[in-house]
């Protein structure tokens, strides 16, 4: 079943969607390499039409841009559709998940805190796990982080 | 301190638990203590419920950027005198998580540590052993 | 009357010294039994003195923008409630004739005294949780004080229709205990369960639920100020299943109180043991559904001689 439920899913999804390209690593896992303009229209109908459900998201700094991937998962198939998409570093926009898909509320904030990646359309988009006398526009998980603010004091001594 | 004061402490020291940006894997051994096979409780060890009532703090995890100033909180609303007892390697040095952006360095810069109990995770003997050598140093 | 006299019934015997030892001696035996039906090897006997020593001795904190005063008398209205009621059990179970027409109100409003302690203190204590706590130990007064009146009035109704504790004692002596009858029964049922809400026992611990809201109305005590409340559950742990024995079981006058006595305490820790704990709205479903249809019908049963 799980099979034939992937094949027939990727034929799907490659009929309506042609710019996606699928690459299948595994029993598992699927890539779906996906332009940066089309993950939102892309990401709303696997959640609405086909029932998926978003398991984490995932960002990292590559040398080609920052690279990052939405994972999505489907029970009756059994394996993870990976959506990857790039974003060049000069313009880090991607538009936001959130409003059809609260689950992406939480990730894509760490992912702006962390990584200074903008998701435009995010209702609330202030830092979620750092610091509050972190200072909000520094992103430590970036490749060109010098780690310059290591021994940046804290007031209070007991 | 009087020698009625030390029994009573010595005897019945309430603990509270402060999980500073830990793994978890020491907060699931220090609940282990309190379970039939070590019971904890014919020494007197209780776990309450708020940090006035406490005799002891146990601390787990990695200081905090953001935990810093909760955990320096919680340990001047406890009433004094009372015992800091650090569960778990990573309260005794940083170690491999010094170049992190977010670590603050060791416990002993910012509030004074009484005995460390090194293991990953310690085993619930070693917390007891650790419990009672910071009693003794009463 | 001799000052010297009534000052050492109200402090050393049997008031206020006597009942906090034993008292604490009651709490041990819980752990201990607690301890035993979960196959562990429970605290050593002086552990509640222990305990009470070394919280006497530490520092008491008060915190900043509460109200002082309410914060520091608080815990004391429980203490000295239950000294007073203390006095008046032991009085009248050993002299019935000696005792005053209306003390079982006394008792009811004595018996009110050390929620309504719990409640001011909680309140006192700037904190949102303390705050929490004390409404809930509001509600569960509530809930528990309707059919426990219910049941003091059945047995009211079985000696005769007087208010006197002392009638009450002499009625039994005379025609044998009421729990021997079914209205007994249920009325002692009924002041089991109010027990057990009294003390803040599992199933009815609530207020202070230790998951939730981290020791509720307690949270901002610590040192003297707490360990008068802990003297306080410890003193009201001996005293109400002795109100229990008097009203219902014949009084304690008699060696054979000791069996009961330690039955009841069994019965508690029992039901302490054995049970979840159940949230504010069970509980109030609890005692005005289920306890109070129960009360009620043993009242009936009790007016028509049964």
């Amino acid at each position: 079943m799980k099979k034939e439920y992937s094949k027939k899913t990727l034929e799907e999804i490659t009929s309506k969607f042609p710019q996606v390209t699928v690459k299948i690593h595994g029993p598992r896992r699927t890539y779906l390499r996906t332009p940066r303009e089309i993950v939102y229209d892309f990401a709303e109908f696997l959640f609405k039409e086909k029932g998926f459900r978003l398991s984490i998201a995932t960002g990292i700094d590559t040398r080609d841009g920052m690279e990052i991937i939405y994972h999505f998962t489907h029970d009756a198939a059994g394996t993870y559709y990976n959506i990857k998409t790039l974003i060049p570093k000069d313009d880090l926009k991607i538009k936001s998940l959130t409003p059809f898909l609260p689950a992406a509320n939480w990730i894509e904030r760490e992912m702006h805190e962390l990584l200074g990646v903008d998701f435009t359309g995010h209702p609330d988009l202030k830092p979620l796990l750092t610091a509050e006398s972190w200072p909000a526009d520094l992103h430590p998980l970036r490749r060109d982080y010098q780690n310059e603010h290591k021994n940046l004091k804290f007031k209070k001594k007991a | 301190m009087g020698n009625a004061k030390l029994w009573g402490l010595k005897k019945s020291p309430w603990v509270f638990h402060v999980a500073a940006a830990s793994c978890n894997n020491c907060d699931i051994e220090i609940l282990d203590i309190l379970t039939p096979r070590w019971d904890v409780e014919r020494f007197g060890i209780v776990l309450v419920g708020s940090p006035r009532h406490a005799d002891a703090l146990l601390v787990t995890g990695v200081l905090n950027r953001k935990s810093l100033p909760r955990v320096i909180d919680v340990y001047e609303q406890t009433p004094k005198p009372c015992l800091v007892i650090g569960v778990g390697t990573c309260t005794c040095h940083t170690h491999m998580f010094e170049p992190s952006y977010n670590v603050v360095g060791p416990y002993n810069k910012y509030i004074p540590v009484d005995v460390y109990i090194p293991g990953c995770p310690p085993k619930p003997e070693a917390i007891i052993l650790g419990v009672v050598k910071a009693l003794k140093r009463l | 009357m001799n000052i010297v006299r009534i000052l050492f019934q109200y402090i050393v015997f049997p008031g206020f010294i006597f009942s906090g030892i034993v008292g604490l001696f009651l709490t041990w035996i819980d752990r201990k039994v607690t301890a035993r039906v979960h196959w562990r090897v429970g605290p050593p006997w002086f552990q509640p003195y222990a305990d009470f020593l070394k919280l006497l001795l530490k520092e008491t904190i008060v915190p900043e923008n509460s109200s002082k005063t309410l914060f520091l008398l608080a815990p004391l209205l429980g203490v000295i409630s239950m000294s007073i009621l203390a006095v008046m059990l032991f009085s009248m179970n050993f002299n019935p004739t000696g005792t005053f027409v209306g003390d079982i109100i006394v008792i009811i409003y004595l018996l009110a005294l050390p929620p309504i302690g719990i409640i001011l203190g909680g309140s006192a204590s700037k904190n949102v949780l303390a705050g929490v706590g004390a409404s809930r130990e509001m509600t569960q007064y509530f809930a528990y004080e309707l059919p426990f009146l219910i049941a003091v009035v059945t047995i009211i109704l079985k000696a005769g229709g007087s208010i006197r504790f002392g009638d009450i004692i002499l009625v039994q002596q005379a025609s044998g205990p009421f729990l021997y009858s079914l209205s007994g029964v249920i009325a002692a049922v009924v002041i089991l369960l109010c027990i057990q809400a009294k003390l803040s026992f599992v199933p009815f611990d609530i207020p202070e639920a230790e998951q939730e809201i981290m020791a509720g109305p307690y949270i901002e005590y610590s040192g003297v100020t707490l360990a008068m409340y802990k003297l306080a559950r410890a003193m009201m742990l001996f005293l109400l299943p002795l109100f229990l024995i008097s009203l219902l079981w014949g009084g304690f006058a008699n060696w054979w109180a000791i069996p009961k006595f330690l039955l009841i305490i069994v019965l508690i820790v029992l039901i302490k043991n054995t049970n979840p704990r159940l949230r504010i709205d069970q509980v109030l479903k609890f005692f005005w559904i289920g306890i109070g249809i129960l009360s009620i019908i043993g009242l009936i049963l009790a007016y028509y001689g049964l």
